[in-house]
């Protein structure tokens, strides 16, 4: 049932893979950064390993295949840095920094990118509970952005809040790529404020140019539990979204209506709450329909979770990743 | 909590009421523990990549116990198939069955759609043609699933052998062609008892894995019969002979009855009687009325194909066997093993209940001895479920397989529990493809399977099971260009499961991109194959090809990109056309040919090239013609709305001197009014923000104001 594709060397912290699966990027504790790439005969190997930054990799993600083949990633020293595989006739094949964003004040703690019509969005997330939004000016150049919004991930943007402070977040974008539709996300803080912490759709109001919050994904008493993780499924044609939103108490199953209802708000409905994993979970992932959700947590399981034919979510099978005993 | 709380009276299939455990199985991936974190990622389909990492620093406990080579492991990723089948099957056989399964599957649901569209007109006629399409198809599938062996062609039968070499039958075909004879093969209802002998005969051996059956005894006498020196004093082939005569395998009755030794040239004399009897019994069953229109060659029985004619012939024949059965001969027969075991095999064909279930294994086997021997005019599927649960009684399994659960089912006229146990005993391959079998005539299933879910995103199963399949297919790449073929059968979701598909291809090699570009354009996905191509195209721009790259972008009609390319290209030959840069982009755009059509920026650059080489020839020589042109050139492209603005001043800047031609104006008074107002938007547009500053001298902008102003004057003393 498994195969083992590649090995990765020690120190290894976090990794990614690009959108097709075959390349995999890993960071390191020493800053640096390796590319692994799939083979024909689906073992893999390193084609390339460079210090990225001076401390340790926290994060690394994938831009989408039509701006090329780059990463964005995120250093336990809170800078950020995008780097692409380019090749041309003065310089072989290899990895060039394009661009660092530097934040004086807020470490950076997750980032996304999302595609709409032709350009790219990046929505990143601070330790001070700042979300920002930049946008990409020319797609062959990876070092021209534009802040396009900055904003608290707060329903209510009036109020005066204290200062956060956050040790995770957590985004995904919708990942639905047709035309007319709009660019929203979903963004879940792990902070000691309440208000911050429940997971919120954002979406671009074109009207006014500015990003308005139209769900909260979190039940009355459910606010204020800090997100550890959200995934948006894809949808191939259902006439709701689904997204899923681990908290302390479980994954919760979301359903989302498509579009707003006279308030402009969207409809939603907490479908399932999913418990499983002992302690935090990590990791959620959406296999391709949208059907299966993949979950990783801190007991070393990777749960796979399917809703069957009367619309019950369920644990379908388990992957035991603890490792041998020794 | 939420997700358990629907209401178990409306389920679908029935679920037990407490969730079930989930099946841990446990990842080998040899990273010892602890492990610091797991990463995942679906790749193709229901492909699992995960990431086993271990903590970055090393343990200190567990440290110096490690191997060397441990030591320098930081973690590995290994590749889960998530679904992967149980095995009876290779994978190399599945792919070709699912390869093979393709054109009968969309043969098939071509002929639904034509139907349906014909159905507006004579709806009556329709539903008794369709179950013969479907019975096409399930023919062609079941030769896919394997053939059996042709009879055995050697001149001469080897009399011991009793057993016929079979190719080993698979539980996957045997389960196929239960579906086939309960839900498509019309014709055979008249004969389902006899189809279902035949069955048995096939894949006896499949019905347990672990306890006897009929064939299992069979196969044992086997091994023994060469050994064996007088077999009517063996117990066991008296007892094989019961057993085989009970499901009906005639032919190895009489040819285990013509062993017997008073067949003997030496013994004739002295056991005439005996023999007689054993010849009585063997022609008796050699001639067994059988309600079939057909046997295979080799098959004993006699055929009835109408049930008067056949009930007539079984009176008579039942008749024989008494008259048989009461005869004094018996009284004559010295041997008791013979006497008994023959007067056993009279009560099977009796039909006594209590001699039947003696001489069967499995509640299967019981279950087609009741139809040979004790209700032989059953028609159609009557009392088929009350009977099975009663055969199940009395001869109780251990073990329930798939097969025997499909069946169950199957009798049941339960089609939710058909589909459960093709789903969970032989993967969605089967779930997809007997599918069409179930509502090929069962207007129950029909319902069950087209009805629109709100809870599955408004499909149906049918739609659900297609899409789960083509996600199987995807999981290899020597079998996700099947799936579009699936995935387009399914109304709803399909299309938007195969974009996904699609986007989700690697574009390094021309050959693959053209494939999924083939693909596209067959279900009209233009969103997906523009898509493609621009990432094809960034790739190769960004990898030293740039001459794919543009090609691509080209196609995907990515002015966005073109543009930003025919700039990047601008800066890259600087401002002088004396540079040597000129050649190397000159050969850029020669390379792209005549294609370069609608894709703004590299209309821009064409024209743009047009003009710097004549620019070039005026100042080489000075002819009149050459300076005319060149300044035709210039307005067309000032005139071009894909002139990027910021060229706008070097061009004009670079057209100077040919402003101040001697012999004449070059330039109209309407065509130096148009490039005046250029220069008038040009000025209003250094005032935005954005506004981009062209390297030249500062004194550019006045100095070709001053040219268009003197150029005007001389061209309006011209025109006069």
């Amino acid at each position: 049932m498994e195969k083992e594709v590649a090995t990765v060397e020690k120190g290894a912290l976090c990794c990614s893979w690009n959108y097709c699966g075959q390349r995999l990027a890993v960071g390191f504790v020493d800053g640096s950064i390796s590319i692994h790439d799939s083979l024909d005969d689906s073992s893999s190997s390193c084609s390339s390993k460079w210090k990225a930054h001076a401390s340790s990799i926290k994060n690394i993600v994938w831009l989408p295949p039509e701006f090329g083949d780059a990463i964005a990633c995120i250093s336990a020293d809170a800078s950020l840095s995008l780097w692409e595989e380019v090749e041309d006739d003065t310089q072989p094949l290899k990895w060039k920094m394009c661009k660092t964003f530097e934040s004086s004040n807020a470490i950076v703690l997750d980032l996304q990118f999302g595609v709409y019509s032709t350009s790219l969005k990046m929505v990143a997330a601070y330790s001070d509970g700042h979300v920002k939004v930049y946008e990409l000016l020319d797609p062959l150049e990876l070092n021209k952005w534009q802040l396009q919004a900055e904003f608290q991930n707060v329903i209510d943007s009036v109020s005066r809040f204290g200062k956060p402070s956050c040790a995770n977040v957590s985004i995904a974008w919708n990942p639905r790529r047709g035309e007319s539709q709009q660019s929203s996300f979903v963004l879940g803080f792990n902070s000691d404020l309440p208000q911050f912490n429940s997971s919120k759709i954002w979406e671009f109001e074109e009207a006014h140019q500015r990003w308005l919050p139209v769900a909260e994904l979190a039940l009355p008493g459910d606010k204020g539990d800090r997100v550890h993780a959200v995934a948006w499924a894809p949808n191939i044609g259902r006439p709701y979204e689904v997204i899923a939103v681990a908290t302390c108490k479980g994954i919760a199953i979301w359903h989302v209506g498509l579009n707003p209802e006279s308030d402009g708000r969207l409809s939603k409905e907490k479908v399932a709450l999913l418990s499983g994993h002992d302690g935090e979970v990590w990791q959620l992932e959406w296999d391709m329909s949208g059907m299966t959700l993949a979950s990783t947590g801190a007991d070393g399981m990777v749960r796979l979770w399917q809703c069957n034919l009367n619309g019950v979510w369920h644990e379908q099978a388990a992957l035991e990743c603890n490792g041998m005993q020794q | 909590m939420p997700g358990l709380a629907s209401d178990p009276g409306d389920s679908l299939v029935p679920f037990p009421p407490d969730v079930r455990d989930p099946v841990v199985y446990p990842v080998r991936h040899g990273v010892n523990a602890p492990i610091f974190r797991v990463y995942v990622s679906w790749t193709r389909g229901n492909l699992l990549q995960v990431a086993c990492l271990r903590p970055p620093e090393a343990d200190p406990a567990g440290g110096e116990e490690d191997e060397v080579s441990d030591e320098e492991i930081g973690g590995k990723i290994v590749e889960v198939k998530l679904g992967a089948g149980d095995g009876e099957i290779s994978e190399a056989q599945r792919r070709r069955i699912a390869y093979g399964s393709v054109p009968a599957f969309a043969l098939l649901q071509s002929r639904k759609n034509s139907l349906a569209a014909m159905s507006r007109m004579s709806a009556s006629s329709i539903r008794t043609e369709w179950w013969e399409h479907v019975l096409d198809y399930s023919h062609h599938i079941s030769d896919l699933l394997g053939n059996p062996m042709l009879p055995s062609s050697t001149v001469i039968e080897d009399p011991e052998t009793v057993m016929q070499p079979h190719e080993e039958p698979t539980r996957l075909k045997a389960a196929w062609q239960l579906m086939e004879i309960f839900y498509v093969d019309k014709l055979s209802l008249t004969w389902l008892p006899e189809r279902l002998v035949d069955w048995l005969a096939d894949y006896d051996s499949l019905l347990t894995r672990t306890e006897t059956t009929i064939h299992s005894k069979l196969a044992g006498l086997q091994k023994r019969l060469v050994n064996l020196q007088v077999v009517e004093d063996d117990p066991e082939y008296w007892e094989v002979m019961s057993l085989a005569l009970a499901v009906g395998w005639l032919d190895t009755v009489v040819k285990l009855l013509r062993l017997h030794g008073s067949y003997q040239l030496d013994q004739l004399g002295s056991r005439e009687t005996e023999n007689g009897l054993v010849e009585a019994v063997a022609v008796l069953v050699s001639t067994m009325p059988r309600m079939r229109p057909h046997l295979p060659t080799g098959r004993l029985g006699q055929c009835y194909k109408t049930k008067p004619e056949f009930i007539k012939a079984w009176e008579k024949w039942r008749g024989h066997i008494s008259k048989l059965d009461s005869s004094a001969f018996w009284v004559q027969c010295s041997h008791r093993q013979t006497r008994e075991g023959l007067r056993n095999l009279l009560q099977i064909m009796l039909g006594k209940v209590s001699n039947l279930t003696s001489a069967t294994c499995h509640w299967m086997e019981l279950f087609i001895s009741h139809f040979l021997y004790i209700r032989p005019f059953t028609m159609g599927l009557e009392g088929f479920h009350s009977l099975s649960q009663k055969c199940m009684q009395l001869r109780p399994s251990s073990s329930s397989s798939g097969l025997m659960c499909l069946l169950i089912g199957i009798l049941g006229e339960n089609p939710e529990v058909v589909l459960a146990e093709c789903s969970k005993t032989f993967g969605p391959w089967m779930v997809v493809h007997a599918m069409e079998l179930l509502t090929a005539d069962n207007g129950h299933a029909d319902i069950l399977l087209h009805e629109e879910r709100y809870n599955l995103g408004d499909i149906s199963i049918e739609e659900l099971h297609r899409l789960v399949y083509a996600q199987v297919l995807s999981s290899h790449p020597l079998t996700w260009q099947i799936a579009p073929t699936y995935l387009a059968s399914c109304p709803k979701q399909g299309l938007g499961l195969l974009e996904i598909l699609l986007y989700k291809q690697p574009v390094q090699h021309y050959q693959m991109i053209l494939k999924n570009l083939e693909i596209c354009r067959l279900y009209e996905l233009e969103n997906i194959s523009s898509s493609i191509m621009k990432i094809a195209g960034t790739y190769h721009w960004k990898h030293g090809r740039k001459g794919s790259g543009v090609y691509w972008l080209q196609q995907a009609r990515d002015e966005v990109r073109l543009n930003k390319i025919a700039q990047q290209l601008f800066e890259y030959i600087g401002k002088s056309i004396s540079d040597d840069s000129f050649k190397q982009w000159e050969g850029l755009i020669e390379l792209l040919g005549s294609q370069v059509g609608t894709a703004g920026g590299l209309e821009f650059l064409h024209k743009y090239r047009d003009f710097k080489r004549s620019l070039q020839q005026v100042q080489d020589g000075s002819s009149v013609d050459a300076a005319r042109q060149t300044m035709e050139s210039l307005i067309q492209l000032m005139k071009n709305p894909s002139t990027p603005q910021r060229f706008w001043l070097p061009l004009l800047h670079d057209s100077v001197k040919l402003l101040h031609w001697k012999a004449q104006p070059l330039l109209t008074v309407s065509e130096t009014n148009l490039l005046l107002n250029k220069l008038q938007e040009l000025s209003m547009a250094k005032l935005c923000p954005d506004f981009c500053e062209p390297n030249l001298p500062p004194e550019a902008l006045s100095s070709v104001r001053l040219a268009l102003a003197t150029n005007l004057g001389r061209a309006i003393l011209e025109e006069c």
